[in-house]
């Protein structure tokens, strides 16, 4: 497919990155020449310097070709300018990047009337994402499936956990909680496991199953986390704002560290029952008399990597039950080496986003519609959950009959909100939501997981 | 540096020559020649060096900008050296230096030659010293990414290395399809110019290597006295425009096909290109007017300014005789060279558009020192680290030609023919005047001045960067 990218910041090199990855033809657009050197030197894209919401850069960039236009500008306006453009152009999928709360009210309007295909909220969707955890800490990251029926925890298995050394096809014995380990870390190794393959220590595991189902797992392997009451949010920016928003209602105690003065009087305008502290929260006295050893999480959201980095850590060094750090540049395996368990990077959950509207656009000949897609450990594991269609040609045909692609793995099943572990015997069925994990593999349809 | 990749990919490259040597094998089998043991043992040893290199992808496959100037370089020189071992086997060129000079000059589309009787080679010998025009106009590198399978992604180094002028765009989006629109192009005009040829009178074999001399903008060919040989005005008239057209950037081409014509046209390079030529053979042919008619005047003129400035190096008459200033005219066009992203060589009209731009900002700048202007090229603005980049560009093309002449000097040949060998080799142009002139040859230097002149060739074919990396220490260091 032809894609056209405007804006070349983090997120817009980390999506081109992806869609090149996915073999898409991708067009880069960025006022700075020496952006669109660097991503042109780096990967296979056409670069085109100049302004992406001009009609003629864009229709330099290929405009009458393309399928789809990302405009990932750090401007709103300039985004959803650019879209219009497209769209007015004939350009059938259009998606802007939208930051400001203030356009967030009107997203319907701007998604009807302008014609914007998708709007993307890289930091609400961050702030979404930190909040499922704070609501379920024991997991280290959480995904949600099927309208929130299933869920994918990533958890890290310590000394003290019974799983150490314990093949996969024992799990059983061991626990009796219903959940399937779906995708393992080792190192920088990922591995898909089959039932021979033996868990070790320090192995961050990512396990599927209800959310009744995965506590009792969490209990059974003690790796249970008490409910987070009392919560600290450093850096009152965009994802702060969105996280305590989130949170507001559902009777925690919050509390922002800001800066900014003209920031916090903003924030406290805007939030009723947080509180709002002025004041630089990477000062370790202010955040020790702010009580912080007493939280039962941190989060560290600060525009700078490195300061959530710091805090993060001695966050953890005091004994912070739940540590959450944001970073923009990912570099997932090094920050779990010092202990930082739970990273969310706005550019990853993005990407995410519209890595599934591009392959739901892919497969519009394709029946079995992705409904669901994220991306575990750094972006090496794929998690998929597609709507199994009424005529496909693997209905009803037993697993142990169908061949499927090394590397990948039936997550499990859901027929009419009910769960299945698929075993030998078990089928698909029309309307199923089947859930596939893979590694290294790129699926936009469900029969590409068979040989 | 990725020693392994590196090694990967210049193996390949000699795969590809191999298989490209197939060619004149065909030729070899055809007219019976008795080169044909020479050509296939060559191609033995190239599979022998290029099938142990290629036979494990390194698990590693990036390269970043130096691993890619180096692949080039290294893949330049190795594809030289293995083509030059027909001659040498076949005993048609007896010493190693004469063929590595032959054969550099060939990829390097120079067309400097060290044989004095050209017609005394066999056919299918001959087919391949053109044939390395064919190849090494486009770029070897470039025809690589077209033909094989899903090249690396970081491969706009190399592609960047290989293509001439200061800055390189991408048709499409992808490297591989930008790479076979070129060879497309390429490929499309050069069965044109052979069919006109053909009809034109030409012997088909003669029409066919003729043609490759012309798309890489090369220069060698099969007769003693070049294209003055065939007597044809039809033939000289589809060469020169011919020549002038390869001599244009390639993009144009392009933006043609996709029925962009307005916008090629206004392309600010070919007008330029085309005033210095038209200027060119104005200045020339009045200069010759005492010494022919009027209409053979032009005619010589306008064929050898489209030879020079394209740096083809195609004669129709021996204009080391010329006057003075026609000489002149022809050695200033040598530097000039032709359009970027052309098969031509020299320092490439838009190069020496925007050093004009420049020198003439700062003479602007001088009178009012609080001026502030951009110097634009098409009506865009050409970024300052690009300006800055072809400033130095030219600064080194001087001090290597420099450099080159001072040891060609000790040859002790005469002032012009030091001088104008080396802006001939440089610029990938092939005669110079004097003794290199379009009646005489390379023969008679040392071997100490025909290296030096091979890398004077290759430096002035890969536009120096990839050249001078190779004898920089710091290239070869592991940190």
């Amino acid at each position: 497919m032809y894609i056209i990218i405007v804006g070349l910041g983090k997120l817009g090199v980390n999506l081109t990155k992806q869609l090149v990855n996915e073999g898409h033809d991708v067009a880069v657009v960025d006022l700075r020449e020496n952006r669109i050197t660097e991503t042109v030197d780096a990967y296979d894209v056409m670069g085109v310097c100049g302004n992406g919401a001009t009609l003629s850069v864009l229709e330099e960039a290929g405009l009458s070709k393309a399928k789809l236009l990302i405009a990932a500008t750090g401007s709103d306006e300039l985004n959803i300018l650019s879209c219009m453009i497209a769209s007015r152009k004939g350009v059938e999928n259009t998606i802007a990047r939208v930051r400001n709360p203030e356009y967030s009210d009107q997203l319907p309007f701007l998604r009807e009337e302008l014609g914007i295909g998708l709007i993307v909220n890289p930091e609400f969707e961050t702030a979404n994402e930190i909040s499922r955890i704070i609501r379920f800490p024991s997991a280290a990251n959480l995904d949600v499936f099927a309208g929130g029926k299933i869920e994918i925890a990533r958890v890290r298995i310590h000394a003290d956990n019974p799983l150490c050394d314990v093949a996969v096809c024992d799990i059983h014995k061991k626990c009796k909680a219903k959940v399937l380990i779906c995708a393992v870390q080792r190192d920088d190794q990922i591995f898909i496991p089959s039932g021979d393959f033996v868990l070790r220590c320090d192995d961050a595991i990512s396990i599927t199953g209800s959310r009744s189902q995965i506590s009792g797992f969490m209990r059974q392997t003690k790796v249970y986390k008490q409910k987070i009451k009392d919560v600290i949010i450093v850096g009152g920016g965009r994802i702060g704002y969105y996280l305590a928003h989130l949170l507001e209602d559902t009777g925690r105690n919050i509390k922002i560290i800001e800066q900014s003065e003209e920031r916090c009087l903003h924030l406290s305008d805007m939030l009723s029952d947080v509180m709002v502290i002025h004041g630089d929260g990477t000062d370790q006295d202010l955040l020790d008399e702010q009580r912080m050893q007493d939280q039962d999480a941190l989060v560290a959201l600060t525009g700078i990597d490195e300061e959530n980095i710091i805090v993060s850590m001695y966050a953890d060094s005091r004994g912070v039950p739940k540590v959450i750090t944001k970073v923009n540049r990912h570099s997932y395996s090094i920050l779990n080496d010092i202990g930082l368990e739970t990273v969310v990077s706005p550019q990853i959950v993005a990407g995410n986003l519209v890595t599934r509207y591009v392959r739901a656009l892919d497969n519009s000949a394709g029946n079995s519609r992705i409904q669901t897609l994220y991306k575990l450990v750094g972006g090496r594991v794929e998690a998929v959950e597609f709507t199994v269609p009424e005529d496909a040609g693997y209905l009803n045909i037993p697993f142990r009959e169908l061949r499927l692609l090394p590397n990948l793995l039936i997550g499990c099943i859901i027929r009419g909100g009910r769960i299945i572990f698929p075993r030998g015997e078990d089928v698909m069925q029309a309307n199923d939501s089947v859930i596939v994990v893979t590694a290294g593999r790129i699926l936009e349809d469900l029969h590409d997981i068979f040989v | 540096m990725n020693y392994r990749m590196i090694v990967y990919t210049v193996g390949r490259i000699l795969l590809v020559e191999a298989a490209l040597m197939s060619l004149p094998v065909i030729g070899a089998l055809i007219y019976g020649d008795p080169t044909l043991l020479s050509f296939v043992i060559t191609i033995v040893l190239l599979a022998l060096v290029g099938i142990p290199a290629t036979a494990k992808k390194p698990a590693d496959a990036r390269i970043y900008a130096k691993d890619g100037y180096v692949i080039v370089a290294l893949s330049w020189i190795l594809m030289s050296l293995f083509g030059a071992m027909p001659f040498v086997f076949s005993g048609f060129i007896p010493h190693f230096v004469d063929a590595y000079f032959e054969t550099v000059s060939g990829f390097t589309t120079t067309g400097s030659t060290i044989l004095r009787n050209i017609e005394g080679l066999p056919k299918s010998l001959l087919f391949w010293r053109s044939f390395t025009h064919w190849i090494g106009g486009m770029g070897i590198l470039v025809f690589v990414i077209a033909i094989l399978p899903k090249t690396e992604s970081s491969s706009m180094h190399v592609m960047r290395a290989e293509v001439p002028g200061p800055t390189v765009g991408k048709l499409v989006t992808k490297l591989r399809a930008s790479a076979r629109i070129l060879y497309g192009i390429y490929c499309v005009m050069s069965l044109t110019q052979i069919l006109l040829l053909f009809v034109g009178g030409m012997p088909l074999y003669d029409s066919i290597v003729t043609t490759f001399a012309t798309a890489g903008t090369g220069g060698y060919s099969v007769l003693n006295a070049s294209i003055e040989g065939y007597h044809s005005l039809y033939s000289e008239m589809v060469i020169g425009v011919f020549m002038l057209l390869f001599g244009m950037n390639f993009n144009l081409y392009y933006l043609i096909l996709i029925r962009q014509g307005k916008q090629a046209l206004k392309s600010k390079e070919m007008h330029c290109y085309l005033a210095i030529v038209a200027v060119s053979v104005v200045v020339t042919g009045v200069s010759l007017l005492n010494k022919y008619t009027v209409g053979d005047a032009f005619r010589y003129a306008f064929f050898q300014v489209s030879s020079i400035i394209t740096t083809t190096g195609f004669s129709t008459a021996d204009f080391n005789t010329w006057p003075t200033v026609a000489r002149f005219v022809l050695v200033m066009l040598m530097f000039i060279g032709a359009c970027a992203g052309s098969t031509g060589g020299g320092v490439k009209v838009s190069r020496v558009m925007i050093l004009f731009k420049s020198a003439m900002r700062e003479i602007r700048k001088a009178i009012n020192p609080r001026s502030v202007e951009t110097v634009k090229l098409d009506r865009r603005k050409v970024d300052d680290t690009v300006v800055h980049s072809v400033v130095v560009f030219f600064a080194m093309y001087m001090l290597v030609t420099a450099a080159s002449m001072l040891i060609v000097a000790i040859d002790g040949r005469d002032s012009v023919t030091t001088a104008t060998s080396v802006i001939a080799c440089i610029g990938n142009v092939g005669p110079g005047l004097g003794m290199v002139g379009p009646a005489g040859n390379y023969a008679d230097f040392s071997v100490l001045s025909k290296l030096v002149l091979c890398f004077d060739m290759l430096a002035g074919r890969l536009e120096l960067i990839p050249m001078l990396i190779l004898f920089t220490p710091s290239t070869w260091s592991r940190k």
